[in-house]
């Protein structure tokens, strides 16, 4: 049927269906990619979001029929490089870009309200923006860019807010924002290649079965399918290779598949139609096994095995000094049990990964992820190719949070790739983004700590059940950071952990932001928090007093080699703690009085984050300088949306000592730049930029001692400025670096130089543990209101202090940790993805702007002895103390302990039932 | 291929219904259906529920997006959307539980497609705009070949998801409630898993007309404790004659808890958690409801 619109102000004709989404016609008939698409056309996540005459709509729920002669605005209508509207500007003034997916759809949104409310309230903002989902910001940065925008689109004339700020390199504004304001970045679902092919996955519909028989003929015969492939197809090792070691890419018959989701078969066809048809009529025949969900029924004597010896993927043990000798002779004991639930990553822009043979006839695959040289290497042993045939390249991503580290889907492509030689596209759809990525270990914890009556902390007791799943999926190394993290940056006498990691047919865990330690640090900062309860002691006080100091044996039984300013982020968040205490007394005091069912309560949480590294310690970065002077870095810190690519070159640029805008930015494609190693965020500053200023400091040497003799003077009298050398002590004597460049060829002297950051010689293999002992800190005090007759819960103020050593990018630091409390919220308030029942964003709870509490971040600068000009990680830690400070907030606001997140609204109550204080 | 039509007028769009039911399957495939905002059916064409050959869109005919409040009532088309009711003055002062439930369903980028009607229609047992409408004791004016008939809208609920309304020939053209004479107002009480964007747990509206200092009607309607959108008749009767006190709507609340049989839902909450609530947001309900009453506003 013939529809005409007017299109971002030009008339458009469509021959289409009219039921289709607007969504998908915008996308693919229309080309217009800017409007993206989050939920499976469900109206869950906004990210659709396009004005219909004026007003947003979901554009996945709005049949194209219903636009028939009206006006429809999308982001590429709103505003374009050069010519950016107030609100684009002000987004990424504010830094409210992060990853940008949900960019697009906030954006116009945020244009309807100022369209007919020019001076908005924080409120009016905050209802504008509800139910527009973002996984990265935690919305605060996106209030403030809409106020800035407004203000300036009032007439008032302001400054960018960060703009004053001296950062290291220059600007703290992110160098690929502007592409993801304007709805041009492309993310992978955006490309469209020539013969691009679709590939699917069919999944087992079973927790636990035996793969009996399989038959694809009938699939290989539907209309535009063009291959099946089966564990049969695939031509080298059918494994992970060491990322998880019991999962096959593809299970041969015979074989059991341990949770709903797992991969059985590959079908590629000519349009995503086509392959599901293909799906539907492969015939499958499973033996169906019995199943369970919680580890301590797997790990029973009689339970059935599912993997592992015993059901056991691996296990991990501290011990030092005699704890249970130690805990008798205490004055105190807390016992504590702490369960926490699988958490899923959500990130907004689903697994979408692109492969294609390029132009040397690689097998190269493009996707989000956090290690593309891993993702090499298990493709090129899965396909029995020499790594140097496989490439890997990441392309702008909708965030990851660890969820896009898990390699299955990489080979998948790349299975596909080398069976087909053309380009397939594989996207997963949000239901099964739900079923088989990877998701965050629940937990179950049993602590016993003990201290003295006046509050010296004495010995630990630690035993941690991590629920890994159906698979390993990388849970083998959970273990470890289980425990680490459950020791805190605190004084123990003595020491008795163990953590296991056990099989259970719940979805595969696997990386989740934190990887592992989130839960440990919920259940100890909780635990202590009923210590301070049981001693009547200032939880702040407690914690001051038995802070780890430099030397001091740690928790693991050694001492930590960086510095940690635990005792200055609980300082800085002091004030906070105090003030809010004080509200919340007269608070209680008033609504007690008038009989009114609404309590708050101040919780406070620290944690300690492990970032250092096991295996090599060295990093690898190269700089060049390019024909036309400019500079290039090459290094491998992907850039899922948390801001390495800003990060890199702002600490290329301070290497160098120019500005941002003459460096170029190569990263993480493994045909082009080294292997800097694995990133989880809270490395890529260190490790990475490491080895970045490294290259950057040898390359500027090198380039001095040509320029010297060029001169004819002293490398010690020039500086490197705009485009050239310049002698300091003579104004107006210079070479540019076009010259130099072409002085360095003539001398046949490489332009592009290697640097290291290294550290074994500082941590020599025989005498040091499995991991580098290098730690971060933090604090959150979190600001809860609870109605007592519901169990509803508010977060309404959150202060949040972490050590970063030095800070690189204040804007990125401050998104970063607000994203990670509303991200801690909702694993504290209500995330929770249930096997069996949860299927997407319609019942996995995740915060919206509603969920926003006050926030003031806290960047606490204790120089690091290591690092790259004194940086030490932050992304990941930001969310550890997040959750256990508000469950403690809550558990003082109801004057009973919430021992299970998340605290639903029904948890809550049956504990206000319990609760002897306030009912 | 659907056909996507935009009558003009009621008449023209029963007449496309028509054609296409002359030419329907017993299994409803070739007919025409109704649609308005479309949020929920397109979601249902989706997931393959409904399959119809064409659409007929009713938010161009002219008037139906009108909200009319005369001779003490207050009349809103098929087009009108839940924005539009938010925004709309004389309801945000007079009838504030409208305007919260509005609020309520999905997001402002839904709000500003779907309609009250539509939302009727669709007779899921804890659509806010169902639940608010029993309140008002809103009637609807259905339209078909043999005429026009008001219906009271708790009679179109005949179970989860179905409605007496058969949208493949029939059309809810206006939903009417009455703007009782004297001391009455409204109140909206939800609890969802989070703030918004959410399903209801328990979702309760309620309407109070007083006479003096007694109450001369409460109506209470509450989702989703029944398959169908609920009044607590109980509840309400022994309100009727009695003076507003404390303890008084204490023990409606607790009649009400009574009368309601919820289930229980592992994505969102046990019976015996709404049940818990529930007499917490009844009495929420009829305090604010009563002050509203007592007060200008409403
Ligand atoms: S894609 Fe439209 S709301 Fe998610
Ligand atoms: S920046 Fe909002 S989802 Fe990533």
């Amino acid at each position: 049927m013939e529809i005409t619109f007017v299109l971002n102000g030009r008339a458009v004709v469509v021959d289409v269906e009219p039921t289709r989404p607007l969504l998908d016609v915008l996308r693919t008939d229309l080309g217009l990619t800017g409007t993206k698409q989050g939920c499976d056309h469900e109206g869950e996540c906004g990210a659709c979001t396009v004005l219909l005459d004026g007003r947003p709509v979901r554009s996945c729920l709005t049949p194209v029929g219903k636009v028939t002669g009206r006006c429809v605005q999308t982001i590429e209508g709103l505003g374009v490089p050069g010519d950016l509207h107030p609100l684009q500007i002000a987004f990424i003034e504010t830094g409210a870009v992060q990853c940008g997916f949900c960019a697009p759809g906030v954006l116009m949104a945020a244009k309807a309200l100022l369209d007919r409310t020019p001076d908005p309230s924080r409120e009016q903002i905050i209802e504008a923006l509800d139910g527009n989902l973002c996984r990265c910001t935690g919305y605060a940065r996106m209030v403030e860019a809409v106020q800035l925008a407004a203000a300036r689109m009032r007439g008032e004339s302001l400054p960018a807010p960060w703009a004053e700020r001296s950062v290291i390199g220059g600007s703290p504004l992110r160098a690929d924002s502007i592409a993801k304001v304007t709805g041009q970045a492309q993310y992978v679902e955006d490309v469209v290649m020539d013969g691009m092919l679709y590939g699917a996955v069919l999944r087992s519909p079973h927790h636990h079965a035996r793969l009996v028989s399989l038959d694809a003929e009938p699939a290989v015969r539907v209309k535009g399918v063009v291959r099946v492939l089966t564990s049969a197809d695939v031509p080298g090792k059918n494994s992970f290779v060491e990322y998880s070691r019991d999962e096959p890419i593809l299970p041969p018959i015979g074989e059991t598949v341990r949770m709903i989701g797992a991969p059985v078969a590959l079908v590629v066809a000519e349009s995503p139609a086509a392959a599901q048809a293909g799906l539907a009529s492969i015939a499958v025949e499973y033996q169906v096994l019995p199943y369970a969900f919680d580890p301590t029924e797997t790990l029973r004597a009689d339970a059935f095995p599912i993997a592992g010896e015993d059901n056991v993927l691996t296990e991990f043990q501290v011990r030092h000094g005699d704890a249970a000798a130690v805990l008798a002779e205490s004055d105190v004991v807390v016992e504590t049990g702490y369960d926490t639930a699988y958490l899923e990553h959500a990130a907004l822009e689903r697994e979408t990964l692109l492969g294609y043979l390029d132009e040397a006839d690689r097998i190269t695959v493009v996707g989000g992820t956090h290690q593309p040289h891993w993702q090499q290497r298990y493709i090129a042993q899965a396909l029995a190719l020499p790594q140097e045939q496989v490439r890997v390249i990441l392309p702008p991503t909708g965030g990851t949070f660890g969820g896009k580290q898990d390699p299955w889907p990489f080979l998948a492509v790349a299975l596909m790739v080398y069976h087909v030689r053309r380009p397939v596209r594989l996207t997963y759809s949000r239901r099964e983004s739900f079923d088989a990525s990877p998701k965050r270990h629940p937990y179950r914890m049993g602590f016993k700590i003990g201290a003295t009556r006046d509050g010296q902390l004495t010995g630990i007791h630690v035993r941690i059940l991590c629920n890994t799943g159906g698979y390993d999926g990388h849970g083998q190394y959970i273990a470890n950071y289980a425990l680490t993290a459950s020791g805190g940056a605190y004084r123990w006498s003595a020491v008795d952990g163990l953590a296991r990691s056990v099989y259970t047919n719940g979805p595969k865990a696997g990386q989740f932001r934190g990887f592992g330690t989130a839960q440990s640090t919920f259940a100890l900062e909780c635990t202590l928090d009923e210590l301070a309860e049981r001693l009547d002691l200032d939880p702040l006080a407690l914690r001051l007093q038995n802070i780890l100091a430099d030397g001091d044996r740690s928790f693991l039984g050694y001492p930590v080699a960086e510095t940690m300013g635990y005792r200055e982020v609980l300082e800085a968040v002091r004030p906070h703690y105090q003030a809010y205490c004080q509200e919340v007394r007269a608070f209680n005091e008033l609504r007690s009085q008038q009989g009114e069912p609404l309590r708050q309560g101040v919780g406070l949480a620290g944690m300690w984050y492990r970032f250092g590294k096991s295996g090599s310690l060295k990093s690898e970065a190269h700089a060049e300088l390019a024909e036309d002077g400019h500079f290039v870095v090459y290094c491998s810190a992907p850039d899922y949306g948390q801001g390495t690519n800003t990060v890199m070159s702002q600490m290329a640029a301070e290497a160098m000592e120019v500005s941002r805008d003459g460096i170029e930015l190569v990263n993480a494609d493994t045909a082009l730049t080294p292997d800097s190693g694995i990133q989880g965020a809270s490395r890529a500053t260190y490790w990475v930029g490491g080895s970045v200023v490294a290259a950057m400091t040898r390359l500027r040497e090198e380039i001095l001692g040509v320029a010297a003799e060029m001169l004819d003077v002293s490398p010690a009298v020039l500086s490197v400025e705009h485009g050239r050398v310049a002698v300091r002590t003579e104004p107006g004597r210079a070479v540019s670096l076009v010259e130099v460049a072409r002085e360095f060829d003539r001398m046949g002297k490489r332009r592009r130089v290697a640097g290291f950051f290294d550290l074994t010689p500082n941590f020599l293999t025989e005498n040091r543990p499995e991991y580098v002992p290098f730690f971060v800190t933090g604090a959150h005090v979190a600001q809860v209101e609870v109605h007592l007759e519901t169990g509803t819960v508010r977060v309404l103020r959150v202060a949040a202090a972490h050590d970063v050593g030095r800070v690189v990018n204040p804007l990125d630091a401050v998104g970063q940790i607000e994203g990670a409390v509303l991200m801690g919220l909702g694993a504290a308030l209500m995330e929770e993805f249930i096997p069996d029942h949860t299927t997407g964003l319609s019942d996995y709870y995740l915060p919206t702007a509603q969920s926003l509490p006050e926030i003031s971040v806290h960047l606490v600068e204790v120089g690091g002895k290591f690092g790259p000009l004194g940086v030490k990680g932050l992304g990941e830690a930001a969310m550890l103390p997040a959750s256990p400070a508000i469950v403690n907030g809550l558990s003082r606001a109801i004057g009973a302990r919430l021992r299970t997140i998340p605290a639903t609204p029904e948890r809550v109550l049956e504990h206000i039932h319990r609760s002897r204080v306030v009912r | 291929m659907t056909d996507y039509r935009f009558p003009v007028s009621v008449e023209e769009a029963l007449d496309i219904l028509d054609a296409h039911a002359a030419s329907s399957t017993p299994s409803g495939s070739g007919s025409a259906r109704v649609i308005a905002g479309g949020t929920d059916l397109i979601l249902d064409m989706r997931r393959g529920k409904r399959n119809p050959a064409c659409l007929v869109d009713l938010t161009r005919i002219p008037g139906l997006d009108q909200i009319r409040v005369i001779g003490g009532v207050v009349e809103v088309g098929a087009a009108v959307t839940f924005a539009a009711i938010q925004e709309h003055p004389y309801l945000r002062q007079h009838v504030p539980a409208l305007t919260a439930a509005a609020r309520s369903v999905g997001a402002l980028g839904i709000q500003t497609a779907a309609t009250w009607v539509g939302n009727i229609v669709q007779a899921m047992p804890a659509a806010d705009g169902a639940v608010v409408a029993l309140a008002l004791e809103a009637e609807a004016r259905v339209v078909d070949r043999d005429g026009a008939v008001w219906w009271s809208v708790e009679e179109l609920f005949l179970g989860p998801g179905r409605s007496v309304v058969d949208s493949t020939r029939q059309i809810v053209t206006h939903v009417r409630f009455p703007l009782p004479g004297h001391s009455w107002g409204t109140s909206w009480q939800r609890v969802g898993r989070r703030a918004s964007l959410v399903l209801p747990i328990i979702n309760c509206a309620v309407r109070i007309v007083l006479d003096g200092e007694g109450i001369e009607q409460a109506v209470i309607a509450l989702g989703p404790v029944a398959p169908r959108p609920f009044r607590a008749r109980q509840a309400e009767s022994v309100l009727t004659g009695q003076r507003p006190t404390d303890e008084a709507l204490a023990e409606a609340a607790r009649i009400a808890q009574g009368e309601s049989d919820p289930r229980s839902s592992v994505k969102r909450a046990s019976r015996e958690y709404r049940l818990a609530i529930l007499p917490a947001l009844v009495r929420a309900a009829l305090h604010e409801a009563v002050r509203r009453a007592r007060g200008s506003e409403r």
